[in-house]
C-alpha cells in the first residue's frame, strides 16, 4: 500500500492537481460530505417529508437570528441553549464531584470496593432515559429533574474511571516513596495527582458525553424549556425540520466540545504518558458512545 | 487496539487472582454481600423517611412486584426485546462488516468513511428512537433498526483495524505457496478479522441495548422499554423501578456469563499465538 500524497495545493487548477487533491485524506473526507448531503437531498425527492439539508439550514437559520417561523411563531435559540447549559453545568458538577469522591473511595479501600463496586456497576447499567422518568415522578416537570438526570447519570461514569486510576498507581512507585519517605503531601502531590489524572479527565469526558444525552432526554420528556424541550416541540408540531435542525445543533456541540477542547486539552496534558494507557481510556471511550 | 486492551484486562485479571487467592476470597465475598445487605438497608430507611409508595417504594414492596412480574408476562416482554437487539445486531454486523472492510482496505476509502462513521457514532440515541418511531411507527422493525444505527459503527471502526492488523507476512507466505485470492480469504483474512466483529459487537453491546430500550419507549406495543413506558405513565413507581432492576440484572448476566466468555475463547487463539 502506498502513502496517499499529502501535498493540498491551494487552488487546485491543473488536472493532475485536482486528481491529487480528490485522492488526498482531506480531498476524500470533502468528497464524502458532498456525496452524503447530495444522497440527503436527493432522498427527499422521493420522500417528501424527510426535511432536506437547505430546508433544515433555513430552519436554523430563522431560530438563531430570532425570525418569524411563520405567524407569530418565533426563532428561540438562545433562549433554550442557556437554560440547558445551566442545568447541564450544575448537573455535571455534582454528578463528577460525588464520582470522584466514590472513586477515591473505591480505590484506595478493598473493602469500599467490595462494598460499592456492585452498586455503581448498577447504576452503570442504568439507561439515562429511567432518570429521566424517575425524576419526573420525583419531582415534577421542574429545574431539578434535569439536573439530577445529569448528575446521576454521570457518576457511575466518573467513579469507574477515578477507581481504576487509583488503584493503577504502581505499587512499585509507591514501595519507593514509602522507602525513601517522601511526605504525605510530596506523595500526594507528584505520585497520586499525576498518576490519577488522566483516568479523571476521561472520567470527565464520559460525564460530558453522557450527562449531555440525559439532558437532551430529560428535557424532552419533562421540560418546560431547553434544547430538548424545544426539539420535542418541532417534532410534536410535525415540523420535522425543527426536529432535525435542534439535533444538528446538539451534535455539533457536543462534537466540538469533546474532539476540539477536550481532545486538545488531554493531548496537551498528557504528552507525557505511554500509548498502551491511553489506547485503553480511548477503547473504554468507544464503549460509552463517542 | 484491541489486543492491547485485552492484554491489560489479562493482566490485571492475574493480578486479581494473585491477590485475592483462598483465604482473603471468602472476606471478599463477604463484603460484597454486605455491601448489597448496606445498599438495601439504606434504600428501605430512606424509604421509610419518605413514606410514600408513589415516591420510593420500599425494597419488599418492589420484590412483590418483581414477583408478581416473574410470574406474569416477563418471558414474553423480555423475548420480543431480546429477538428485536439481536436482530438489529445482525444488521450491524451485515452492513457494517463490509464497510470496515473497505475503510481497512483502502486508504482512500478509510479517509472517505471516517467522517460519516465518527457522525453516525455521535448522533444521540433519542434521535435514532424517535427517528426509526417516524419512520416505521409503532412496529417491529423500529427497535431493530435503532440498534442497528447505535452498532454498525462500532463494527465498521473494528473491522477496519482487524483488516489492517492481518498478518501481511501470513499473505505473502500464502501467496508463495500457491494459494489463490478466495483462499487466502477464507482463511487468513476471515479467521482474524471475527474476533473484530466480535469486539465491535461487545463494545456496542450495553449502549445498543439501552437504545433499544428507549425506542420500544417511543414505538412499541411489547418489551422492557414498553413496559417502563407503561409503568410511568401509570405512575406506578413499584413497578418502574421492578421493570429497571430485572432489566439491570438481564444485562449484568448476559454481559459477564456469556458474552465475556465468548470472548475469551474467540481470543485465545491470538494469545496462544503470542505466547508462542
Amino acid at each position: 500500500m502506498t502513502a496517499a500524497p499529502v501535498a493540498i495545493p491551494e487552488a487546485p487548477t491543473p488536472p493532475g492537481g485536482v486528481r491529487r487533491w480528490l485522492n488526498s485524506p482531506v480531498g476524500a473526507q470533502v468528497t464524502a460530505a458532498v456525496v452524503f448531503i447530495g444522497a440527503w437531498q436527493l432522498l427527499t425527492l422521493i420522500a417528501p417529508r424527510v426535511p432536506g439539508p437547505i430546508e433544515v439550514m433555513q430552519f436554523l437559520f430563522v431560530e438563531i437570528t430570532g425570525g418569524s417561523h411563520g405567524g407569530i411563531v418565533r426563532g428561540q435559540f438562545f433562549e433554550h441553549f442557556a437554560i440547558t447549559l445551566q442545568r447541564f453545568s450544575l448537573g455535571l458538577f455534582f454528578g463528577f464531584v460525588s464520582g470522584l469522591l466514590v472513586g477515591i473511595l473505591i480505590g484506595s479501600s478493598t473493602l469500599a470496593r467490595a462494598l460499592l463496586n456492585d452498586t455503581v456497576l448498577v447504576l452503570l447499567t442504568m439507561p439515562a432515559f429511567v432518570w429521566a422518568f424517575l425524576t419526573t415522578m420525583w419531582f415534577g416537570i421542574t429545574w431539578q429533574a434535569p439536573v439530577l438526570t445529569v448528575a446521576f447519570a454521570s457518576f457511575p461514569f466518573v467513579a469507574i474511571n477515578v477507581a481504576q486510576g487509583v488503584r493503577a498507581i504502581a505499587p512499585e512507585l509507591r514501595h519507593m516513596s514509602t522507602a525513601f519517605e517522601v511526605g504525605r503531601w510530596k506523595h500526594f502531590r507528584h505520585l497520586t495527582v499525576p498518576a490519577v489524572a488522566g483516568y479523571i479527565f476521561a472520567g470527565l469526558r464520559f460525564a460530558i458525553i453522557i450527562g449531555w444525552n440525559g439532558i437532551l432526554l430529560s428535557e424532552w420528556f419533562s421540560g418546560q424549556a431547553g434544547v430538548g424541550f424545544r426539539t420535542r416541540y418541532w417534532f410534536d408540531a410535525n415540523r420535522y425540520r425543527g426536529f432535525v435542525g435542534w439535533v444538528i445543533v446538539f451534535i455539533v456541540f457536543i462534537v466540538l466540545v469533546d474532539r476540539v477542547i477536550l481532545n486538545r486539552l488531554q493531548a496537551r496534558a498528557f504528552r507525557w504518558r505511554d500509548q498502551k494507557e491511553v489506547d485503553f481510556i480511548e477503547i473504554q471511550e468507544q464503549q460509552v458512545g463517542l | 487496539m484491541t489486543d492491547t486492551v485485552a492484554e491489560s484486562i489479562q493482566e490485571l485479571d492475574q493480578a486479581q487472582v494473585l491477590r485475592t487467592a483462598a483465604g482473603s476470597r471468602r472476606r471478599r465475598y463477604l463484603a460484597v454481600l454486605l455491601g448489597w445487605l448496606v445498599f438495601i438497608g439504606l434504600w428501605w430507611l430512606l424509604s421509610l423517611w419518605v413514606d410514600s409508595e408513589a415516591r420510593l417504594p420500599s425494597p419488599g414492596r418492589v420484590f412483590q412486584e418483581i414477583v408478581i412480574i416473574l410470574q406474569g408476562d416477563f418471558w414474553t416482554q423480555f423475548w420480543a426485546s431480546i429477538v428485536r437487539v439481536v436482530a438489529g445486531f445482525l444488521a450491524a454486523v451485515l452492513i457494517g462488516t463490509p464497510v470496515g472492510f473497505f475503510m481497512g482496505r483502502s486508504k482512500y476509502w478509510g479517509n472517505f468513511l471516517q467522517s460519516p462513521v465518527i457522525v453516525a457514532g455521535s448522533i444521540p440515541g433519542l434521535t435514532y428512537a424517535v427517528m426509526a418511531f417516524v419512520v416505521f411507527g409503532i412496529s417491529f422493525w423500529g427497535p431493530v433498526l435503532a440498534v442497528g444505527l447505535i452498532a454498525m459503527p462500532y463494527v465498521a471502526i473494528n473491522v477496519a483495524e482487524g483488516v489492517r492488523g492481518v498478518d501481511r507476512r501470513l499473505v505473502e507466505m500464502s501467496t508463495a505457496y500457491g494459494r489463490n485470492e478466495t483462499q487466502v480469504f477464507r482463511h487468513v483474512t476471515v479467521p482474524s478479522v471475527l474476533p473484530f466483529v466480535f469486539a465491535g459487537v461487545r463494545l456496542s453491546f450495553s449502549l445498543a441495548w439501552k437504545v433499544g430500550t428507549l425506542t420500544e419507549v417511543f414505538g412499541s406495543s411489547k418489551g422492557i422499554g414498553f413496559q417502563i413506558r407503561r409503568n410511568y405513565q401509570l405512575f406506578n413507581m413499584p413497578g418502574v423501578i421492578a421493570w429497571v432492576l430485572l432489566f439491570v440484572l438481564f444485562m449484568l448476566l448476559i454481559e459477564r456469563f456469556i458474552l465475556v466468555r465468548l470472548e475469551r475463547r474467540l481470543f485465545r487463539w491470538r494469545q496462544w499465538e503470542r505466547e508462542a
